[in-house]
């Protein structure tokens, strides 16, 4: 029987193909149905979700004969919700691309539904190798896609990403090669499930985890590699922007989660210098973006900061703070989705990526108003939305490991408050000038219902994580277990 | 044996058909003869058959090298067609040289004695030589063929000199079955006839004369260079060291690491600044025998398919890449990084399939390129080298830089509108053949590799 996953994966290849075919006109409407078609199949494979079954819908073969390296791929406690993430904000940038005003080519449409695709195998890839081979995949599309549309600028910051992610990718291919070849057969029955039974001495660990670690923390990016984000964001074209920041930011993150049971005492062993860096990110991420007025660039920092705290949660290697990590991944997607989408809902409008030029936007468009409130909110952290459960986790697990990682990582709540709610005020509230109104548009209805849904999504996970957190805490057990 | 006598008979038909009025049959005709020859190969050869009383053998080896520079050959075929539309006779020239070279490589892989694989390596180069100077107007072209002559030549030199040595250290010329008389001359030996066929196929540091050759080539006869010559060198390479690597001593694995080391940084530091894409291919080249020459590390015959593969990507990303270089050239008149600007926008079939090979020259994932540097860098952590591998690594990222150099220009829309152009069907087919293989050996490599034993 053919794995579900597999299914996904080639309808989305499929779809990219007769979007070739289908003509400038019809592309993005087959895009945008042929996403939401995979949303729909995603939920309804969730229907019969049995979360003690382990490793679930699994395909494996081998694939390249001479060196007994498998192609592997299948669902589990861990990547669940990142794949739900994935199917759910690629309908959101399909929306994006179609309501934005400029008239795309069919290989841009095209480009977008193969890297869902190539998005789905990274996250259900079930060992190293072919986890490597997605992870080098995704980059392609996005980076066409960023080179054809977007800014002025775009082509330097683009490559800059792209330069770095590739020098990030082929390290981390040494490190599995190097890996491999350390298994006693070769590396044929590697799996993430079984990772743990196979122990590596701490001198092997050493060389894996440092190549690993450069790999993630440049595809994350986490302090001090981040030098490629608040440029490409706001050079970047938006619909891929907004995939970019929710989705191939959890790469590196979900990597570490990955390959933790590998590298567990060398992550632990180097904790004491890991945390107080990503701390410093934390905090360094929020500072900047505080002082910011380019509307992308204070979501690129503000990301900046959150990420580098899943990262701090993710190397305490306690439950709580991998629980946390996880279940943060999903709702920083959700919320930078939602958040690059709202700037993107603006700058359609004002025509200005600057926090003062949408100056009383709240008077015409309260609606936006309400949504774009409850989703800043949201990424505050505040409870009963779906921000608070993952920060509070992570802090318990930071404290649990020491009570100043968890103080100095707390100052970034209140720093956060501080320049969301900065950018708030300054973009919704104030002087209305009249010469505007005219140009700001009604919002259309499909940016209602985006906003609406993304809202909804915030809340309802916001009010019962119970389900969710069961799933992570499974996952982080499993992930915890020698 | 009779698929060499075929292809000369093609090759002098060829050659009298040019002369006549039949030039519409002289490709129909050239590439039957290929298939002829292919075909005859394969079918009256048994296995371990011995020619002309052991000097030249046919082994499963040699087959493989053979079968690809004939595929090779045919593929490269079609294109000749744009030829017919200068003066008379040319095309008929052109085709029926190319076929004698072809017979030239055959003799270099399957050699089994030192006077055949000379025979056939002058075969090859002459008619090299010739046909990088086919372009007699341009000057450019003429210099290019002096210089391929005079370097080329002195290889040969070279490459005698080393033979001459062999003889002196083992009293032969036959590859097997000899007994070594004096050591010392027979490593020095195995070194000079190993730098007369690095140059052939442009290891650094022999690699001076490519740039200039390549550039100043017509663009069609460049895509042969970096195709049939590149086969055709590195399995007579690998089919004189098989036979004598047993015989060498430790040097040979360092030899083989400076050569293959400095080849990759040679080749990408030279091909960082380069602003001419053929030059910048020809580097690359470099980058990419650098990279084949890890595969005869601990060379054994089971090794052969890792070298083969390797080719097999190589060949069909650069053959795209050149003939993708010669149409965008005969449109803007020069194949400069800027010419390439824009042109996805202009044909993007053109754009697409030369992504996929540049990507495959880069080692993106899922295209053979991919493939063929995996299995050798395996291989060479597989040998206890993991410093060497992180250092090929991070060359192979920095040749992604400049490969997406070329493909950025493609994305890059130009400010004043341009019109599209197409290419015939003919050559769209091939080349989307080619781009359909280089992506599913890619996806699934054990096509390939268990035709050539893996």
């Amino acid at each position: 029987m053919m794995s579900p996953i597999l299914i996904l994966i080639i309808f989305c290849i499929f779809t990219g193909l007769v979007q070739l075919l289908a003509g400038r006109k019809w592309a993005s409407y087959i895009g945008l149905a042929s996403s939401v078609i995979g949303l729909l199949y995603f939920l309804f494979l969730l229907t019969d979700l049995d979360l003690q079954a382990g490793l679930m819908y699994p395909l494996e073969f081998k694939w390249i004969p001479g060196l007994e390296v498998s192609f592997s791929l299948g669902m589990d406690s861990q990547n669940l919700l990142l794949l739900l993430l994935v199917f759910l904000i690629m309908p959101v940038g399909q929306i994006a691309s179609i309501t934005g005003s400029e008239q795309k080519s069919t290989a841009y449409y095209c480009l977008m539904s193969l890297g869902q695709a190539a998005l789905i195998g990274f996250f259900s890839a079930q060992n190293p190798f072919t986890f490597y081979l997605f992870f080098e995949l995704a980059l392609i599309p996005f980076y066409l896609m960023v080179l054809m549309y977007g800014g002025e600028y775009r082509r330097r910051a683009v490559f800059k990403f792209f330069m770095y992610t590739v020098f990030g990718s082929f390290l981390m291919l040494a490190g599995i090669i190097y890996y491999y070849t350390l298994l006693p057969d070769g590396g044929s029955n590697v799996q993430w499930a079984t990772m743990n039974s196979m122990p590596l001495g701490i001198e092997n660990q050493y060389w894996i985890f440092a190549a690993l670690l450069i790999a993630f923390a440049i595809k994350s990016p986490l302090f001090p590699f981040h030098t490629w984000q608040a440029e490409l964001y706001t050079q970047g074209d938006r619909p891929a922007i907004i995939i970019i920041a929710a989705v191939l930011s959890k790469m590196g993150l979900f990597g570490f989660i990955r390959f933790y049971p590998l590298c567990a005492d060398a992550i632990q062993n180097w904790s004491y210098f890991l945390i107080p860096i990503c701390i410093a990110g934390i905090l360094y991420g929020a500072i900047v973006a505080w002082r910011q007025s380019i509307m992308t660039k204070i979501l690129a920092y503000s990301s900046l900061s959150h990420i580098g705290m899943i990262a701090a949660a993710i190397f305490t290697g306690t439950v709580v703070g991998i629980q946390g990590a996880l279940f943060q991944m999903f709702t920083h997607g959700i919320l930078a989705a939602s958040l690059f989408y709202v700037v993107d809902v603006i700058i359609r409008r004002t025509g200005e990526n600057n926090i003062y030029g949408s100056a009383g936007m709240a008077k015409i468009h309260p609606r936006l108003a309400v949504y774009f409130f409850i989703i800043v909110l949201a990424s505050v952290g505040l409870p009963l939305t779906n921000g608070f459960i993952g920060e509070f986790y992570m802090l318990w697990g930071l404290t649990e490991k020491s009570i100043w990682y968890g103080a100095f990582a707390g100052l970034s709540i209140i720093l956060g408050a501080i320049y969301m709610l900065r950018f708030y005020q300054k973009s919704m509230f104030g002087d209305l000038q009249t010469e505007h109104e005219p140009k700001w548009h009604k919002l259309e209805l499909t940016e209602d219902y985006v906003l609406l849904v993304s809202v909804i999504l915030i809340l309802s996970f916001g009010f019962f994580p119970a389900t969710w957190m069961d799933l992570t805490q499974q996952a982080a057990n499993h992930l915890l277990t020698k | 044996m009779l698929s060499m006598i075929i292809l000369t008979i093609t090759g002098v038909l060829v050659l009298f058909l040019g002369l006549g009025k039949g030039k519409n049959f002289i490709l129909p005709v050239a590439g039957l003869g290929v298939l002829t020859a292919m075909w005859s190969y394969f079918h009256y050869n048994p296995i371990g058959d011995q020619w002309m009383k052991g000097m030249m053998s046919m082994e499963a080896i040699p087959a493989a090298f053979v079968g690809l520079l004939l595929s090779c050959t045919l593929l490269i075929i079609p294109f000749l067609n744009r030829y017919k539309l200068r003066g008379p006779g040319e095309l008929g020239d052109f085709a029926g040289i190319i076929l004698f070279a072809v017979i030239g490589g055959m003799m270099m892989v399957s050699h089994e004695d030192l006077m055949i694989l000379f025979l056939g390596i002058e075969m090859l180069s002459i008619a090299m030589y010739i046909l990088a100077g086919s372009d007699r107007r341009i000057i450019q072209s003429n210099e290019a063929s002096l210089k391929y002559l005079i370097m080329g030549s002195f290889a040969s030199a070279i490459f005698l000199f080393g033979v001459g040595l062999y003889y002196v250290a083992t009293g032969t010329f036959k590859l097997v079955d000899f007994k070594i008389i004096s050591p010392e001359i027979f490593a020095i030996s195995i070194m000079v006839i190993f730098a007369g066929l690095a140059f052939k196929v442009s290891l650094a540091p022999f690699h001076f004369w490519a740039p200039d050759v390549y550039q100043g080539s017509p663009t069609l006869v460049t895509a042969i260079m970096a195709t049939v010559v590149k086969i055709a060198g590195f399995g007579a390479l690998f089919q004189f060291l098989r036979h004598q690597v047993m015989h060498t001593g430790e040097w040979y694995y360092w030899l083989i690491l400076l050569v293959a080391i400095s080849s990759m940084v040679i080749g990408n530091v030279m091909a960082f600044g380069q602003r001419s894409v053929k030059r910048l291919l020809a580097y690359s080249g470099v980058v990419q025998a650098g990279f084949i020459l890890v595969g005869f590390l601990h060379l054994k015959d089971e090794n052969s398919w890792m070298i083969v593969f390797y080719l097999v990507a190589y060949v069909l990303a650069s053959l795209v890449s050149f003939v993708a270089i010669y149409f965008v050239e005969s449109k803007k008149g020069s194949d400069d990084i800027s010419e390439f600007k824009g042109l996805f926008f202009q044909n993007p079939f053109l754009a697409i399939v030369f992504t996929i090979a540049l990507l495959s020259l880069g080692g993106g994932p899922l295209t053979a390129g991919f493939m063929a540097k995996l299995f050798v860098l395996y291989h060479a952590a597989g040998l206890g080298s993991p410093l060497f591998v992180v250092l090929a690594l991070i060359l192979a990222v920095i040749s992604m830089y400049y490969y997406f150099k070329v493909i950025n220009q493609f994305f890059t829309k130009e400010e004043e509108a341009t019109s599209e152009w197409k290419l015939d069907w003919t050559y769209q087919s091939v080349l989307l053949l080619i781009s359909a293989l280089t992506i599913c050996l890619g996806l699934f490599p054990y096509l390939l590799t268990q035709w050539i034993g893996a």
